[in-house]
């Protein structure tokens, strides 16, 4: 058999034994909650085919505040298939995020994040603004109305920091505005930065969990069962789970295929009830909550540091959380992991509607 | 006739039964993946339609330029008043090739090939003659066509 | 089985060229083009159940064999090489 041969091939030149030894003794714990392993490689199979599908569309489309609309009207209309790969790439976006955010509460809640694993942690949150800011630029290069507005919106906002905020709208924007430079820089951000940055940053990750292993929720300790081999156990239903997310993309980029706007006009103003994508909601909504001035200070930059804050507490939360590291019950943090849960989907809802 | 023994093993069976659907899916998805990547590549027109005008009245032994899709066509008027059309891309590595009115040749700057004024490849690298034109004329219009191909003009 | 291989191969191959034409995925789309899409999704969810299905009695097949513990004896056998 040729397979029998290609092994032998390999053999002759090529130590595999202990590669093999490592494969077969990567043992995954089993408890009650073990589902909840699944959804780290969920989102990094959705990334991974985010990656195909953009490499693909990139083949075709081009980087021109004149031709940008063109080309992927042109990709929708007169290359084979064209609509369903750019319409997977869109539904894969939505998918990729969704599944990071339940891959980020689980593990907030289940407090995953306790010692050893802080820097599995960080570097995680990491990954988050990396993939943000995919969204963010390539929502940008379609270059049709609402998301030359969003852009514009989303660059202020940035602008809004304290300090730093003029600088970072400099930096995103390319200059003072929206402009042709804006969407050369996002596009360099899109196809070159961003995935350079996340193949380091996800490769320290996924290295991470392998040198720790999976993280045992504390209320479970008792409760383990025997360890269940990775090969071929846990991969196959993690297969599974990846062939099942392949099917409800297909599915949404078949029976809900994504439209294309009218090309941006610079000049015109902007479109009725524009919404940023759904991800951003909760954040757009904290600041619509705040009104325009509050005593000394503006109130978009009050919102904006709140929101730093609640950010930059998240992320040193395995250094703050001294009784999970401890190995001890922590239900303050546990509290403090549902407020967020809750209200990240109670204003992304509320974003929704109104 | 009931067998004893199964002919396959409950391995065998399950690997040959996984592998062989995995293909199948995969080679799907492979298909309209390369479907996608590959674009149609674009034709060559049979024919362009022109104004006799614009073409008939060029000065003898010049050439005057005209599209055929992406490419020049040559259309050369000699100095004893016949005219030929042609392809003004080299046989060779398909440079675009120019007209030297002095030699009455055509020459490729890309590897120093030349063509004779009927298109024959006579020094360099070139392997085979231009490819050559016919020349229709309807009315008007000039209408230059492939070789052998049946030119239908709509009656405009 | 090979012949198993090659039909489910042909298959898949005419499901994936049906796919294959202009499409603009929106008004422009004519109901024939709309049947041939909805065709080749149903074939794309066979394949997909199918593998899922085939997947899952290999789970089951592996956690058989892991419960009568016969790796175990495998990696204490003297090998003859």
């Amino acid at each position: 058999m040729i397979s029998r041969r290609l092994e032998e091939w390999i053999t002759e030149r090529y130590d595999t034994e202990a590669l093999r030894r490592v494969l077969r003794a990567k043992k995954v714990p089993s408890h009650p909650l073990e589902a909840s392993y699944f959804t780290g490689g969920l989102t990094l199979f959705l990334f991974i085919f985010q990656f195909i599908t953009g490499m693909a569309l990139s083949l075709y489309y081009v980087p021109h505040s004149e031709y940008a609309y063109k080309s992927i009207s042109d990709i929708m209309t007169k290359l084979n298939m064209g609509w369903f790969f750019r319409s997977l790439h869109h539904w894969g976006a939505q998918l990729a995020i969704a599944s990071l955010f339940i891959h980020f509460f689980t593990n907030m809640l289940l407090k995953s994040y306790r010692k050893p694993r802080e820097l599995v942690w960080v570097t995680g949150f990491i990954m988050i603004a990396v993939l943000y800011f995919f969204g963010l630029s390539g929502y940008f290069l379609i270059w049709d109305q609402r998301a030359f507005t969003a852009i514009r919106v989303a660059t202020g906002g940035a602008g809004s920091l304290p300090f730093i905020g003029g600088a970072i709208k400099v930096f995103l924007r390319g200059g003072i505005d929206v402009t042709q430079e804006t969407l050369t820089r996002f596009y360099a951000f899109h196809v070159s930065i961003l995935p350079m940055i996340s193949l380091l940053i996800v490769g320290l990750h996924v290295l991470l969990v392998q040198v720790h292993g999976m993280s045992v929720p504390l209320s479970l300790k008792d409760r383990e069962g025997k360890p269940q081999p990775f090969f071929p156990n846990v991969f196959y239903k993690d297969l599974i789970i990846w062939l099942s997310a392949t099917g409800i993309l297909v599915t949404l980029a078949v029976i809900v295929p994504v439209e294309l706007g009218v090309k941006a006009d610079p000049m015109a103003p902007a479109p009725e009830n524009i919404k940023p994508e759904w991800y951003f909601l909760f954040l757009f909504q904290t600041l619509k909550f705040f009104p325009g001035q509050i005593g000394l200070f503006n109130g978009e930059t009050i919102a904006i540091t709140i929101i730093s804050l609640a950010i930059l507490f998240a992320i040193f939360i395995p250094f703050l959380d001294r009784r999970s590291s401890a190995g001890k019950p922590s239900p303050a943090y546990t509290y403090i992991g549902v407020f967020y849960l809750l209200y990240f989907v109670v204003m992304t809802i509320i974003g929704f509607f109104y | 006739m009931k067998l004893d023994h199964s002919l396959l093993t409950r391995r065998t069976f399950l690997n040959t039964l996984f592998g062989g659907w995995l293909i199948a899916v995969l080679s799907g998805s492979v298909y309209a993946f390369l479907k996608f990547i590959f674009p149609t590549v674009g034709k060559e027109p049979d024919f362009v339609v022109l104004n006799k005008a614009d073409f008939f009245d060029i000065p003898a032994n010049t050439v005057k330029i005209f599209p055929w899709g992406g490419k020049p066509g040559f259309f050369l008027k000699k100095d004893d008043g016949t005219q030929i059309a042609l392809k003004g891309v080299c046989t060779h590595m398909e440079c675009n090739i120019s007209y030297v009115p002095g030699v009455k040749k055509f020459y490729c700057a890309c590897h120093k090939g030349w063509f004779d004024d009927n298109g024959r490849n006579i020094e360099g690298p070139p392997p085979k003659p231009l490819e050559m034109f016919d020349i229709v004329v309807a009315g008007q219009k000039l209408v230059i066509a492939k070789k052998g191909v049946q030119v239908d003009l709509p009656k405009a | 089985m090979r012949i198993f291989c090659i039909i489910s191969s042909i298959i898949f191959l005419t499901a994936a060229s049906c796919y294959a034409g202009p499409a603009g995925g929106g008004p422009d789309l004519s109901p024939y083009d709309r049947h041939i899409m909805y065709q080749a999704l149903v074939l794309f969810w066979i394949g997909v159940i199918g593998l899922i299905t085939i997947i899952i009695i290999k789970l089951r097949e592996v956690k058989r064999i892991q419960e009568m513990g016969l790796h175990k004896d495998e990696s204490d056998a003297p090998s003859l090489d």
